[in-house]
C-alpha cells in the first residue's frame, strides 16, 4: 500500500520541486525509511503486549479496519452529521495519537544526523522527506481506519459525498499532521537547546492528555434530544476541525450554502494550507539545525545537575527518597532498589512518557465521572456531597498506577541490569518489593493522599474511614498485580521489545479483581462494622503476599 | 593549494565555548591525526567540517569552497566515518550501502558492485543481506567505513574509526589509511590509539579544551616535548602528569 501512496504523492511532484526539494532524494530517503517502518514495531501497540509477529505493521493495520468497523456502526445508527463529526474526530485523535507516540522519535531522530546529514542533501529535502514519510505512514493508518466507514457513508448518503468525504478526511489528516509540527517546531524554535529533550517530554504528556481530553468532550458537544434526528451543536464547537469537516459534508449533502456552512467550507481547506505555509516559510529553515544540536549538544552541557559546588564543604542534598527508604524498608538491599526506583522512575523520559500521561487521565477521569451527574458542572458540584462518588476517589488511581509495575522494568540502559547479577544480592526479593514499594509509596501513596483532602474538603471526616479500608483494598490489589505479572528486575528490559501474550487475560483478571473488590466496598458502605471485621483479613493478605514477593527466587526472574 | 582552512573556529553550546578559536591549514595528501582529551572539542571540530554542524563562528573552507555558501558540493566530495556505530539497524549492510550510494547521486550498477566486493572483502559477503541489529560493533564499523567511502572522496574524516574494533581489524584499518593516502587522499582522524597515530600520521594536531596545543609532525613533537612517545607526549601537553600519584591514592582509598 505504501507504494501506492508514494506514487500518489509524488503526483504533486511539481509542487516539491517549486520548493526547491530534489525528488529524487526524497524518495530515496522516503523509500527507505518506510521500508525501515515496515520491520519497527509500532510504539502505540508494544505496551500492550503483543507477539512479535513477521508483519507487525500489518496487525496493526488490522485493528485499525476494526475501529473503523465500530465506527461504522454508528454512521448507520447516528443522524448524519454528529456521524461524520465523530468519525472525523475519531480519525483526527488516532493520528494525532499515532503522530505523537511514535513520530516524536522520527520526527527528533537523531540517527539522520549522523546517516543523511553528512551526505549532500539539502535541508529542504531532508525537511520534506521527514514530512512526505509521516504522511505516508499515517495515510496507511487512516485508509484502514476510514475504509469500512467510507463504504457505509457512500452506502448511506451516495457517491458524491463518499467522494468528498475521502477529501475531507485527508485535509483532516493533513490538518492533524501540520499542526503537531508546528506545535512541534515551535518548541524547537524556542526552547534553549539543552532543556530541549526536557520540554519535548513534557509536551508529549501534554498533547496526549488534550487530545484525549478533545476526544471525551467531543461526542458531548452534541446534545441529541432523544433518539430523534434533532440535535443541537454547541455554540463553540465551531472552532473544532471535525465540525467543519461534518458541515462541509452536509452543504454538499443539502446543496445548502449559506454563510455558515461557507465559513466552514472555507476553514475546512483553507487552514490545512495556511498551517503548510506557515511550517515551509517560518520554520523548515531553522529546523535541521535545531536537529544537529539536540543530539550534539546534549552530552556538551556542562553544568550537570546534583554536581555540588566546588571549594567548600559539599552540602549533602536531602532526598525524600532516602528518607523513607529509612522508613519503610527492612534491609540494606531493598532500601537499594527502593531509591533507585524512587530517582529513576522520576528521571527517566522512557519512564515519564509511558507513565506520566496515565496519571493525567485521572485527572481527567475524575472529572467526567464525579461531574457528570447534573447538567453542568456548577449543579454536579453542589450534588457531589450527596453521593457516593468518592469511591471513585478511592479506587481510579490504582489502575493507572497499577500500570507502573510493568513500566518500570524498562530502560534505555537496560544492560546496567548486570549489577544486581555481579553482586552478592541473596534473592530477587529484595529488588523486586524494594521497586515495588519505591511505585507504591511515591506514586499511589502521594495520589491517595491528594485525593483524600479533597473527599475530606467535599464530603467531610467521615470518609477518612472509608479511605483507610479502601487503602487496604487497593494494596491487596497491587500486591496481587504485582504477584501476577511477569518478575522482571527494575529496570532490566530493552524497550521496544514485545511483552508476553496473553496479557489481555491479566488485564481482564485485573479488572474483575478490582471490581469484585470495589463491589465489596460499595455493599460494606452502611455497614461499618464488616469493614471492621475485614480489615484484619485484608491485612493478613496483604502480608502473605509481600513474604510471596520477598521470597521470589531467581527461577521466577524473567530475563 | 590548502584543502582544509580554518579560521578563528569557535562554537559554543549553552553559553560555553567548546571550541575556543581554531586555525588549521592543511595540503592535499596529509594524513592527519587529531588527539586529545574527551571533550576537548574533536568530534565538534569534524561536525563542523563536514557540515554537520552548521553554526559556528569563524571561517571555513573545504576543498576552496566556503562552508556556509556550498555545504552540498563540499559533502559531496568528502567522506564521513562517524564514531558510534550510526547507522540503520534495521537494514541491512546492501540496503544501507544502496541508500547511501543514492543520496550520493552514484550510477546504481556502481555502487550496487562496490557494496558487494567491499563486503566481500571485510567478511561480511555472507551477512550481506542480514539486518544489522544482530551486528558486533566492528562488524557495524566495516559497514560505516565502506558507507564513508564508497563515492571515491578526496577528503576522509574519520571519528575514532577504530573504536570497538578488534586487533585484526584494526590493523586492516591503519593499512586501509596508509593506501588512501598513497592514492593522493586527504585524511582528517580523530583516535585515541596513540601508537596508530604516531605510525601513520603526517602531521599530529593535539586540541585541549578548545584550543590547539600542538601542532607538527611526530619528530618535531617529540623534540618540542622533550619525550620519547606520543602517550608521553600528550600526558605532558595535556597536563595530566600526575597519573602515578592519582592511581595510588585511588588504591588507598580502596584499601581503607
Amino acid at each position: 500500500m505504501d507504494k501506492w501512496l508514494l506514487k500518489f504523492v509524488m503526483l504533486f511532484r511539481g509542487l516539491f520541486i517549486r520548493q526547491g526539494v530534489d525528488t529524487d532524494l526524497m524518495l530515496t530517503i522516503v523509500e527507505t525509511k518506510l521500508l525501515m517502518d515496515k520491520r519497527r514495531v509500532s510504539m502505540n501497540w508494544t505496551r500492550k503486549g503483543q507477539k512479535e509477529s513477521e508483519r507487525p505493521l500489518g496487525k496493526v493495520l488490522g485493528m485499525y479496519v476494526l475501529f473503523g468497523f465500530f465506527i461504522s456502526a454508528l454512521i448507520l445508527a447516528l443522524p448524519f452529521i454528529p456521524a461524520m463529526i465523530i468519525l472525523h474526530g475519531y480519525i483526527l485523535f488516532m493520528m494525532a495519537m499515532t503522530l505523537i507516540s511514535d513520530f516524536s522519535s522520527v520526527l527528533l531522530d537523531t540517527t539522520d544526523n549522523q546517516v543523511i546529514l553528512p551526505r549532500p542533501v539539502s535541508d529542504r529535502t531532508l525537511f520534506m522527506a521527514r514530512l512526505v514519510h509521516i504522511l505516508i505512514y499515517l495515510l496507511q493508518f487512516t485508509i484502514a481506519l476510514s475504509i469500512l466507514p467510507l463504504g457505509c457513508t457512500i452506502y448511506k448518503a451516495g457517491l458524491l459525498i463518499g467522494i468528498v468525504l475521502v477529501l475531507t478526511i485527508l485535509l483532516t489528516v493533513l490538518l492533524t499532521v501540520f499542526i503537531t509540527f508546528l506545535l512541534y517546531m515551535l518548541v524547537l524554535r524556542f526552547v534553549k537547546e539543552e532543556k530541549l529533550r526536557e520540554i519535548i517530554t513534557y509536551f508529549q504528556i501534554f498533547m496526549t492528555v488534550i487530545f484525549t481530553l478533545g476526544f471525551q468532550i467531543l461526542p458531548r458537544l452534541i446534545d441529541f434530544e432523544g433518539l430523534s434526528s434533532s440535535f443541537r451543536l454547541h455554540a463553540w464547537s465551531y472552532y473544532l476541525p471535525p465540525v467543519w469537516m461534518a458541515l462541509t459534508l452536509d452543504a454538499v449533502g443539502s446543496r445548502q450554502i449559506d454563510s455558515l456552512h461557507l465559513l466552514m467550507i472555507l476553514s475546512a481547506v483553507l487552514l490545512p494550507l495556511f498551517t503548510f505555509w506557515l511550517l515551509i516559510r517560518y520554520l523548515v529553515p531553522s529546523f535541521t539545525r535545531k536537529l544537529a544540536a539536540v543530539s550534539n549538544g546534549s552530552g556538551v552541557t556542562g553544568k550537570v545537575k546534583g554536581i555540588p559546588e566546588a571549594g567548600g564543604k559539599a552540602r549533602r542534598k536531602w532526598y525524600p527518597s532516602v528518607f523513607l527508604s529509612r522508613l519503610v524498608c527492612s534491609n540494606r538491599t531493598e532500601r537499594g532498589a527502593f531509591e533507585i526506583t524512587w530517582k529513576i522512575t522520576g528521571r527517566d523520559k522512557g519512564f515519564r512518557l509511558q507513565f506520566y500521561p496515565g496519571m493525567a487521565y485521572i485527572l481527567v477521569f475524575l472529572f467526567l465521572f464525579v461531574l457528570k451527574g447534573g447538567s453542568n458542572i456548577a449543579q454536579s458540584w453542589a450534588l457531589l456531597p450527596s453521593t457516593k462518588n468518592y469511591l471513585w476517589f478511592i479506587y481510579l488511581p490504582l489502575f493507572t498506577i497499577g500500570n507502573s509495575i510493568s513500566i518500570v522494568a524498562f530502560n534505555e540502559s537496560y544492560q546496567a541490569s548486570w549489577i544486581y547479577y555481579s553482586t552478592p544480592v541473596a534473592g530477587p526479593g529484595a529488588l523486586v518489593w524494594g521497586s515495588i514499594k519505591a511505585l507504591f509509596v511515591k506514586y499511589f501513596m502521594s495520589c491517595y493522599l491528594l485525593l483524600l483532602a479533597l473527599s475530606w474538603y467535599i464530603w467531610g471526616w467521615k470518609i477518612a474511614g472509608h479511605f483507610a479500608f479502601g487503602l487496604l483494598n487497593n494494596l491487596l490489589c497491587f500486591l496481587i498485580f504485582a504477584n501476577l505479572s511477569d518478575h522482571w528486575l527494575p529496570f532490566s528490559r530493552q524497550p521496544g521489545i514485545q511483552q508476553q501474550a496473553g496479557k489481555f487475560v491479566t488485564i481482564l483478571f485485573q479488572f474483575l479483581l478490582v471490581g469484585f473488590l470495589v463491589g465489596i466496598h460499595y455493599l460494606v458502605l452502611h455497614l461499618p462494622w464488616v469493614m471492621i471485621a475485614l480489615s484484619p483479613l485484608l491485612a493478613l493478605a496483604c502480608w502473605l503476599l509481600i513474604k510471596e514477593l520477598q521470597g521470589l527466587p531467581w527461577e521466577k526472574i524473567v530475563t | 593549494m590548502s584543502v582544509i582552512r580554518l579560521q578563528g573556529l569557535k562554537k559554543q553550546y549553552a553559553g560555553t565555548y567548546v571550541l575556543k578559536g581554531i586555525d588549521l591549514e592543511f595540503e592535499k595528501g596529509q594524513v592527519v591525526g587529531y588527539i586529545g582529551p574527551n571533550g576537548a572539542g574533536k568530534s565538534t571540530t569534524i561536525k563542523i567540517l563536514t557540515g554537520i554542524i552548521p553554526d559556528f563562528e569563524g571561517e571555513g573552507t573545504v576543498l576552496g569552497m566556503d562552508l556556509r555558501q556550498h555545504p552540498l558540493e563540499i559533502k559531496q566530495r568528502i567522506g564521513y566515518i562517524p564514531e558510534q556505530a550510526a547507522l540503520y539497524e534495521t537494514l541491512t549492510p546492501n540496503e544501507f550501502l544502496h541508500f547511501v550510494g543514492r543520496l550520493y547521486r552514484m550510477d546504481e550498477a556502481d555502487f550496487k558492485g562496490k557494496a558487494r566486493e567491499q563486503l566481500q572483502i571485510f567478511e561480511l559477503g555472507d551477512r550481506a543481506d542480514t539486518r544489522m541489529n544482530g551486528f558486533s560493533k566492528g562488524m557495524k564499523q566495516k559497514v560505516l567505513l565502506i558507507s564513508g567511502l564508497i563515492h571515491n572522496p578526496e577528503i576522509i574524516f574519520l571519528d575514532e574509526p577504530l573504536s570497538g574494533l578488534d586487533a585484526n581489524a584494526v590493523i586492516l584499518v591503519k593499512e586501509i589509511l596508509l593506501q588512501l593516502k598513497r592514492t593522493g587522499k586527504t585524511i582528517f582522524y580523530s583516535s585515541h590509539i596513540m601508537d596508530v597515530v604516531e605510525k601513520i600520521s603526517d602531521r599530529i594536531i593535539i586540541i585541549n579544551k578548545g584550543e590547539i596545543i600542538a601542532d607538527g609532525d611526530f619528530e618535531s613533537l617529540k623534540a618540542s616535548a622533550h619525550q620519547s612517545s606520543l602517550e608521553t607526549i600528550f600526558t605532558s601537553l595535556t597536563g595530566e602528569e600526575q597519573h602515578q600519584s592519582t592511581a595510588g591514592q585511588f588504591v588507598n582509598i580502596l584499601e581503607n
